[in-house]
């Protein structure tokens, strides 16, 4: 099969929220398509599949490999499954090895696990292994539904009661498809199984401290006294893990990124020494061992799952209350509470007042200590809140930690722009004044300063991207792919200019509305254009700024001319 | 952990009750339990609400799994709160009955509108007919 660089080579995808996700640079953030043509995909190999299958049933138990591209590597694999992890590995790791646009990509060959297809894609990083090898300890062998999705596993009978905890992912390969382009170091689709680090990421930043869930036999409704919840769990062993095994180094010096970044995500002159602090904080310390230019478009791949979270957010990279390991020791409380009523244990076959009534009690039960949904959106000190909903909902944190992580990790990266001026026209405007309020109100009002946390968003360097239609060898003819930076032409509109005579009057009523909409439309161009100086000429440097006010008074005349009805331009 | 301050990720909202309006008009009620990148929503313990006039009834539904782009718009409800409200709630039959009733109300109405107009030799316009200018 053939590879695809670009997204831009890809064929049309019903999935119109992929290419609307996608900013420029098409060839980093582009996890949707991966997820419906790359690595996300479900392997479209279903003949080869089928094969293997058949042959798997009819020599069942011998280990013959199958023929296939699966190269013979010299291990000799007995099962077809890691066969396939093989040749997955390989498309994976050798497409990353090509492209450009990834700084390392290292190709780590790993002795194929029993248990997990997924962790031989995704999980390459030797510092990760080490780090997990003391937790796999912890890890309790489950049956992994995982194996049951893959195609060559005989259909075995998995009706016993799979535990969510441990849901599995479906499985993922990487097929050849056209025009999608190779599979990035971010993870794609679903998360995977175990912590993904990208390869490059060994560079920049530390491997994630991996969430082992010990398997919990029976989610529900065991009593609470007797297991911690899923997080509590998690974060026993990865307590010492957390925070910042990475020391500090603060580069003296900002570079161009860290400038961008400033300038970028604070508003102009408005950065507090401690949003500084932060951001430079954190970008410095993995910094140092990187090239700045190849960091420039790599900042949205920065981001490792929870500790690069915090430049994002200007608040303080203090670890939240809810991820400090509980002790097992609220059982007693629990067991009192917990024999009344469990929170909603199957209450929708119940009668909807009985429910009410039900649900009022329980209301009043969680009232004397705090409401479950917070407080008013009281989100900072909601520990205890959050140790309710743990006691009280036994459905709660079915997400995951690092699922969560992960969302919001790919949510940041939409949010790259090169220009948020640009991008986010309206949201950059609407917090300006949301923050102008606020300090408004700090003027008159008491008390110390709320440290409102503000959301900083990487600013990428644009990236050139030009659309070659691509084209088969031996083919006649090119695909074209519409994207969102390519879109397709719908309406061939042909500019035609009329002549005066044949005009009615309606006509000419209607032309001279048009006409006056078009100028209304170029003067708030132009104004945007206007207040656009304004903007950059705090940011710039002193030698810059008499060219923009010059400019700016250029367009101020234009607008005043194409008031006027003159064409905008001329010269004063 | 302050996922995302300012902008509308779902994160901060699960395990949380809510208030889904999907595009086809219907009111899902029921606790969000998981998300994803295209705000596909995982809903459980949900109750479809039907509204009419004053009275509202509630059809339990169990597990949703909402397709991202068919949502309108989702809010958080605040438990405290919820039960006090104006309105009142009926048994699902007595609600899809007034349900049933109000639409072919509506629709009488409907024809008898496009009736007269006939006669008046008018056309209502279409929505996607109409003429820009």
């Amino acid at each position: 099969g053939v590879v695809y660089r670009s997204l831009e080579d890809c064929p049309l995808d019903e999935d119109e929220d992929a290419f609307q996700a996608l900013g420029e640079e098409d060839e980093d953030i582009d996890q949707f398509n991966d997820d419906t043509f790359g690595a996300g995909a479900v392997d479209d190999d279903w003949q080869e599949a089928h094969e293997r299958l058949a042959e798997l049933e009819d020599k069942a138990g011998s280990g013959r490999e199958p023929d296939g591209p699966v190269g013979n590597d010299g291990d000799v694999l007995g099962d077809p499954e890691d066969a396939l992890a093989e040749r997955l590995t390989r498309l994976v790791i050798d497409s990353e090895l090509e492209d450009p646009a990834i700084m390392q990509a290292v190709h780590t060959r790993e002795p194929p696990q029993p248990g997990g297809l997924n962790s031989s894609i995704w999980d390459s990083s030797a510092v990760l292994r080490r780090i997990r090898g003391p937790l796999l300890a912890q890890e309790m062998p489950s049956v992994s539904v995982l194996d049951y999705a893959l195609p060559q596993r005989p259909p075995q009978a998995r009706d016993e009661e799979r535990d969510p905890s441990e849901r599995a992912l479906p499985r993922r390969s990487s097929s050849p498809i056209i025009g999608s382009p190779p599979v990035r170091a971010v993870p794609i689709g679903t998360p995977p199984k175990q912590a993904a680090i990208p390869n490059f990421n060994q560079q920049i930043l530390c491997p994630k401290p991996v969430h082992i869930r010990a398997t919990m036999q029976q989610r529900y409704p065991a009593p609470y006294g007797e297991r911690m919840s899923p997080n509590q769990l998690c974060n026993v062993p990865n307590s010492s893990l957390l925070g910042h095994p990475f020391p500090h180094s603060v580069s003296p010096v900002l570079t161009h990124l860290q400038r961008a970044q400033l300038l970028g995500g604070a508003q102009a002159g408005r950065m507090s020494p401690s949003q500084f602090a932060r951001v430079s904080g954190l970008v410095g310390s993995p910094l140092p061992s990187v090239n700045p230019k190849l960091l420039q478009g790599r900042v949205g791949q920065m981001m490792s799952p929870a500790g690069g979270f915090r430049a994002f957010f200007g608040a303080p990279p203090a670890p939240p209350p809810s991820q400090l390991p509980h002790p097992p020791g609220p059982g007693s409380h629990l067991q009192n509470l917990r024999s009344p009523q469990m929170f909603r244990p199957d209450t929708t076959h119940l009668h909807p007042q009985h429910r009410r009534l039900l649900h009022q009690r329980q209301q009043q039960n969680r009232n004397q200590h705090r409401s479950l949904n917070g407080s008013g959106g009281d989100r900072g000190g909601h520990r205890s809140s959050h140790q309710e909903q743990i006691r009280k909902d036994p459905y709660a944190n079915l997400m995951l930690q690092r699922e969560k992580d992960w969302v919001s990790k790919i949510q940041m990266m939409q949010l790259q722009s090169t220009d948020p001026y640009l991008d986010d026209y309206y949201y950059q405007n609407y917090f300006q004044k949301l923050e102008k309020l606020a300090a408004a109100e700090e003027v008159h009002g008491d008390g110390p300063k709320k440290e409102r946390t503000k959301l900083i968003t990487p600013q990428v360097a644009k990236l050139e991207h030009t659309y070659k239609p691509v084209q088969f060898e031996g083919s006649l003819g090119k695909l074209t792919v519409s994207s969102v930076n390519n879109p397709r032409k719908m309406i061939d509109a042909v500019v035609t200019s009329r002549s005066e005579d044949d005009e009615t009057k309606e006509k000419q009523v209607r032309d001279k509305r048009r006409q006056t909409l078009v100028t209304i439309e170029k003067t708030y161009s132009l104004l945007l254009d206007v207040e656009d100086y304004e903007r950059r000429y705090l940011l710039s440097l002193e030698g810059e700024r008499p060219a923009l006010m010059g400019e700016r008074k250029q367009k101020i005349c234009d607008i005043y001319d194409n008031l006027r009805g003159k064409a905008p331009g001329q010269d004063r | 952990m302050n996922y995302m301050p300012g902008t509308a990720s779902l994160i901060q909202d699960i395990d949380k009750k809510h208030l889904v309006l999907l595009r086809d008009g219907r009111t899902l009620i029921g606790y969000l339990r998981s998300i994803d990148q295209f705000a596909n929503l995982v809903l459980h313990q949900t109750v479809e609400r039907i509204h009419v006039g004053k009275k509202y009834g509630d059809i339990p539904r169990g597990i949703f799994v909402v397709r991202g782009e068919n949502v309108v718009l989702l809010g958080e409800i605040d438990l405290e709160k919820e039960s006090d409200t104006p309105l009142q709630q009926v048994s699902i039959e007595e609600i899809l009955e007034e349900q049933r009733v109000k639409q072919q109300a509506k629709q009488e109405s409907e024809k008898l509108k496009v009736q007269a107009l006939k006669e008046r030799g008018l056309s209502v316009p279409r929505a996607d007919t109409l003429d820009e200018y």
